[in-house]
């Protein structure tokens, strides 16, 4: 096995990576502010995958369908997520994991056939934009465009999200909320509405998380189902909470499994779960600590 | 009967223990003062292994024990109430002391045999001793407050320990209450020979019931003796000065 | 107290009332009922271990299907690799999943909460994706089909009669293993695991037997699959079948000892009326699902202890 061959293959792990985060960090998100598990979460992702679809398909697969769609479809997803908020979680907060997570779950199934329903059983595809095709070489490894744009965005969002959370005032609250719930509720914070917007938050990261792997595989029921497992592997695995712990095992992850696939092919499948299992074993409470 | 040596714990850069001594003869009344923050619970949780200490020896029965699980320390002999109410909420009262005395009997792993018709004498013996036998079948969520304390000190003693720790017994209480649980400790003390180590912040309560006091202050021992001696030492009154003034 | 005894000689009468309407079903309905019957007696198994960890224990099990798989695939792979008698695999079957359960239990139990149910989903998962890939043995994404059973169980009525003769079994064993030492210590260590420790019970120990036992019943309702089924595939083991499984206790209600059992009861043959009308079951479920998590948390027999309950306390009042 030559060093092209290694380097490409880190490549491409390290941007698929960088989907498993940014879908895992609104999980993480998600789960550090308002303590719910979402199993949801990974049908956002879905969401996120089919209006992409939808709204490039509706631009005639042309040069701005994907660039509106990967604008048009996390900003639907929020507004999903908002109201599965407003009219739903909101009245679970309180309750225990199970009961939370059961009704995150219903959602799933709901979300499931509803995806079913309007946009039928058939695979669909979309094109990667025309700047984005083909691939160059480095070191002598042919390496995606896409892949290469992949590993751009996935800094940019992680550093937005550093930005909100240590530069703003909602960002600087969900870092509070995260490490000592009592404290904002003695602040009189309005909890509220930090909820929700967290909420949407994460659903929009979930749909970009959609929208930016929908060129690169077939967009099909049943996506959800391996991502959030994944991104609850890759959430606990960094530590509950803590988007930079999820950064870490996310590309752990990632590069775990493009490794997998061009080692042992035959049990790569194996290996997330592998990888999640012994990190678990050996670290029980995350690789870093939970929240900040 | 409990000898603690220079016991060290920190959270996080707090240094909760710092310096820790303590001697607990067998068949006295031993209470633990200072004041708030102190670091009492925390050095009644190292004692039990319900926390690891850093450094330090614990020894009961002469047998060191720092670094063994709150579950052998109890078979060794030793229980311990709780300062918040920590019982099984969903049990029934009878079923809460019934857990402890099943436990300290090795029975709780038996799978084949109904759990009600097992030590029931035993279980009713520690409830009647406590005045609680007539709430046995209640659930114990719906006990007063005083009463699920009073359950509280009833599971540990379940567990037949030859010393029993008490965490804020009367923490809460109203004045009868507290006067209930005063001859509860020395009916304990006195008939059954009961070794008592206590941590506790009324003052009147302590000078009554305790045959040996110790000080606590910011994780150090500063005094330990008679009640008489504590009284008029010089460190425990600065440090409770220190407090208040 | 004269109540009390009526009220469970009352139950007694259900039970046995029940079990004789249960035995002279077959007579009365078609094949494809009793099958549907068999396929909710196994389910009801399943279930039932499962709340031993989940409503009994008070542990987060996301992936209690993974024993279930493990149980099925033992005998299908016993069956058809080897020319070992089906007796064997029937004891093999609880065994190996009793001995998988002791294995990721030994890790989960050192975890709380999330953290126990997030381990639970990745080991269980990791063992799915060994069935899925190990060709050799499992055949894979394929499964294992027409699986050979004894002469005595090919017919659906004798399968129908040994599925509620075990269940039947089950969770009488079940039962009394709720009401000994062991359960109520069970109890106890979901009530509070910090006052279990002090009053000298392994809490750590105990949470792994339970896991182990229910392992162990799953592997039991596993056998109870094949028989049924005669086919297995690897979407037994993946986490959504286990989720379904939850949705089932939480159905019938976690605190009730039955309440699995109706909950598998109602699950199994509401998604058979439901597949009548619509191909969207999964809508429903999930509604359903809301409709329980928001409205009745404590499912529908609890509910009923609660009414029953509330109501014997007012009546003891008067």
């Amino acid at each position: 096995m030559d060093f092209a061959t290694l380097a490409s293959q880190f490549f491409i792990g390290l941007s698929r990576g960088m989907i498993f985060f940014i879908v895992a960090a609104g999980l993480t998100l998600i789960f550090g502010v308002l303590r719910i598990t979402n199993f949801a979460h990974g049908a956002l992702y879905m969401l996120g995958a089919f209006i992409a679809y939808s709204v490039s398909t509706l631009f005639g697969q042309g040069p701005y369908g994907f660039w509106l769609a990967l604008l048009v479809a996390p900003i639907a997803v929020m507004l999903v997520s908002l109201v599965i908020e407003r009219g739903l979680l909101r009245f679970i907060y309180n309750r225990n994991h199970l009961i939370q997570m059961l009704l995150t779950y219903s959602l799933v199934l709901i979300a499931g056939d509803l995806v079913k329903i309007i946009w039928g059983t058939e695979y669909k595809s979309m094109d990667i934009p025309g700047v984005l095709r083909g691939s160059f070489n480095l070191w002598g490894a042919s390496l995606p465009w896409y892949n290469a744009f992949l590993l751009i965005v996935g800094p940019i969002v992680a550093l937005g999200l550093w930005l909100f959370l240590s530069k703003t005032h909602l960002g600087k609250i969900c870092r509070a909320t995260a490490t000592d719930r009592e404290m904002v509720d003695v602040l009189g914070i309005n909890s509220t509405r930090v909820f929700a917007m967290v909420f949407a938050l994460g659903g929009w990261l979930a749909g970009l998380g959609g929208a930016l792997i929908a060129p690169t595989t077939t967009i099909s029921m049943g996506m959800d189902a391996s991502i959030i497992i994944y991104a609850f592997l890759i959430v606990v695995i960094g530590g509950l909470g803590n988007i930079w712990g999820a950064l870490i095992s996310s590309i752990i992850m990632g590069v775990g499994e493009a490794f997998g696939i061009l080692f042992i092919p035959s049990i790569a499948i194996i290996i997330p779960y592998m990888i999640a299992g012994v990190l678990l074993i050996v670290r029980p409470s995350g690789l870093l600590k939970s929240a900040w | 009967m409990l000898q603690v040596e220079q016991l060290q714990k920190a959270f996080d850069g707090f240094q909760a223990i710092a310096d820790a001594h303590l001697s607990v003869p067998k068949g006295e009344v031993v209470a633990v003062i200072g004041p708030n923050g102190a670091g009492k619970s925390t050095l009644f949780n190292l004692i039990t292994g319900h926390l690891q200490a850093d450094s330090g020896h614990v020894r009961f029965k002469g047998e060191e024990i720092t670094k063994l699980s709150p579950f052998k320390i109890c078979h060794k002999g030793m229980a311990r109430s709780f300062q918040l109410i920590n019982i099984f909420s969903s049990l029934t009262v009878f079923e809460n002391v019934q857990t402890s005395v099943l436990a300290i009997h090795r029975l709780d792993k038996n799978f084949f045999r109904p759990s009600r018709k097992l030590l029931v004498e035993e279980t009713l013996e520690v409830l009647d001793s406590f005045g609680l036998y007539d709430f046995k079948d209640r659930s114990c969520s719906s006990l007063s407050y005083g009463d699920q304390k009073v359950l509280e000190i009833a599971i540990a003693l379940g567990s037949k320990p030859e010393l029993l720790l008490l965490d804020e017994p009367t923490a809460g209480m109203s004045s009868e209450e507290t006067r209930k649980i005063v001859n509860l400790i020395k009916r304990l003390s006195q008939e059954k020979g009961l070794t008592i180590l206590l941590t506790e912040h009324d003052m009147e309560l302590v000078f009554d019931v305790a045959q040996k006091i110790m000080v606590l202050h910011q994780g150090r021992t500063i005094a330990q003796g008679l009640p008489e001696a504590i009284r008029n030492d010089k460190a425990v009154q600065n440090a409770y000065l220190g407090e208040t003034g | 107290m004269s109540t009390k005894k009526f009220s469970n000689y009352l139950g007694l009468g259900l039970a046995v009332a029940g079990i004789l309407i249960l035995l002279i079903l077959p007579n009365m309905l078609s094949q494809y009922y009793v099958y549907l019957i068999a396929t909710v007696f196994t389910t009801a198994l399943l279930a039932s271990s499962l709340n031993l960890v989940l409503g009994y224990g008070g542990l987060l099990h996301l992936h209690h299907g993974v024993f279930f798989g493990v149980g099925a695939y033992t005998v299908a792979i016993v069956m058809t690799k080897t020319s070992w008698p089906f007796a064997v695999a029937v004891l093999l079957a609880p065994i190996i999943a009793a001995l998988i359960a002791l294995v990721i239990g030994w890790f989960c139990v050192r975890l709380r909460g999330l953290y126990f149910g997030m381990l639970t989903l990745a080991l269980g998962q990791l063992v799915w994706a060994i069935v899925y890939r190990w060709n050799a043995l499992t055949e894979g994404d394929n499964g294992i089909h027409a699986i050979p059973v004894p002469e005595f169980l090919t017919s659906i009525n004798s399968v129908y009669y040994t599925t509620l003769v075990v269940l039947v079994l089950a969770l009488i064993i079940l039962y009394v293993i709720n009401k000994s030492p062991f359960g109520l210590t069970l109890l106890a260590t979901r009530d509070n695991p910090v006052r279990s420790e002090s009053v000298g019970i392994n809490v750590k120990r105990h949470r792994l037997i339970a896991f182990v036992i229910a392992g162990f019943f799953s592997g039991i309702a596993g056998v109870l699959f094949v028989l049924v089924e005669r086919s297995v595939a690897p979407s037994l083991l993946f986490w959504n079948k286990s989720a379904e499984i939850l949705i089932m206790c939480l159905m019938g209600g976690l605190t009730v000892f039955m309440g699995p059992t109706l909950g598998a009861g109602i699950l199994v043959l509401l998604s058979m009326v439901v597949g009548l009308y619509t191909e969207y079951w999964l809508l429903v479920l999930g509604l359903l699902l809301l409709i329980l998590v928001l409205f009745l948390p404590q499912g529908i027999l609890g509910y009923a202890m609660e009414k029953y309950d509330k109501r014997r306390s007012i009546g003891g009042e008067n």
